[in-house]
């Protein structure tokens, strides 16, 4: 990397770090549910350094111990179907990168460091070292803490389990420049609670996601009409 | 239980890979103009459907605690300062006290 990357990518990495002991927690859990479901902490360990996915490896753990393999590999697809919309997102900024920078920037994309690196674009400052400094910030944590997995026995006494909605709402903050977005906010977060009762794994972000997005269009349109 | 787990472990990097890389490069073909303003509003949509409920309904249910109080006083820092350190460090603190004042149970 050119020295204003390596710059650039200590600059992610600084960003991400009031998210580690959240990133950690998740790890943690992550970790203990693992052991559970029968997997060694050597694999626990090597789910995390390969497939880098919170909630789906959640969710594989949960599965594992009765599922075929077919079925993991599959609902893990479906778990992460809205990191599309997240590169979707993102992606107009990184249109002249070379293949090999869109390769890694993809491969440790996370929602965390989406949200953070999509600010710092927004705001004009944005750049593809801070955002993979972004996603090391937390490949750096989440591998570790699963293996650590069993030595925290309850992450929520200490309300380690409200740095992620915490952090969200400081990130969410930045992007309210009018009426329409706290619109858009509002209503995402009210469908989002809905899918959540109604859909399993994180199809509630996909959905809340497009929902919302098209209202705000709607709403634009609405306006420009009137 | 599946009997060669790092064949299963590639096989769910190989579809993760899949869903990240997609949406980069298809974002880098040229997008209709209403495309793109409806991208716009994607991250707002997105990061208040992973706040909302993670924030009301942690187990699944509503729910009102202390953490719905200590999460609205992030909400409220969060306006004030627009800055993600602050917000997570008043929004923990009054969890801490919240739970001190009340005798230490959640």
């Amino acid at each position: 990397m050119r020295s204003d990357n390596i710059t650039e990518f200590r600059r992610g990495l600084l960003a991400m770090t009031p998210l580690m002991p959240g990133i950690a927690v998740f790890g943690f859990l992550y970790g203990v549910l693992a052991r559970q479901a029968g997997l060694t902490p050597f694999q626990a360990w090597g789910m995390s350094m390969t497939v880098f996915a919170g909630s789906s490896q959640f969710v594989a753990a949960g599965l594992w111990d009765h599922t075929a393999a077919l079925t993991i590999i599959i609902t893990t697809f479906v778990v992460n179907l809205r990191h599309t919309l997240l590169g979707l997102s993102i992606g107009p900024y990184l249109t002249g990168l070379s293949r090999r920078w869109k390769v890694a920037l993809a491969f440790w994309l996370t929602d965390e460091s989406y949200a953070i690196a999509i600010t710092e674009y927004r705001q004009g400052r944005g750049s593809p070292g801070f955002l993979l400094g972004a996603s090391w910030g937390v490949y750096l944590i989440w591998p570790i803490s699963g293996l650590a997995g069993t030595a925290i026995p309850d992450p929520a006494r200490w309300g380690l389990n409200l740095i992620f909605p915490l952090a969200f709402m400081g990130l969410l903050m930045a992007f309210m420049e009018d009426l329409t977005s706290v619109v858009i906010a509002l209503a995402a977060g009210i469908i989002a609670l809905a899918a959540a009762q109604l859909l399993p794994g994180s199809w509630y972000v996909i959905v809340a996601g497009i929902l919302a997005s098209t209202l705000g269009l709607a709403l634009e349109r609405g306006r420009g009409a009137a | 239980m599946p009997t060669h787990p790092w064949l299963v472990f590639a096989g769910m990097t190989a579809v993760t890979f899949a869903t990240r890389y997609t949406g980069i490069v298809a974002a880098g073909r040229t997008l209709p103009e209403w495309f793109r303003r409806w991208l716009k509003y994607v991250p707002v949509a997105v990061l208040a459907a992973l706040i909302a409920p993670d924030a009301l309904a942690p187990q699944g249910r509503l729910t009102f605690d202390l953490s719905t109080v200590a999460l609205g006083v992030g909400l409220i820092v969060a306006w004030r300062t627009r800055n993600v350190f602050w917000t997570i460090a008043t929004g923990m603190a009054a969890f801490w006290l919240l739970r001190l004042l009340t005798g230490g149970t959640t």
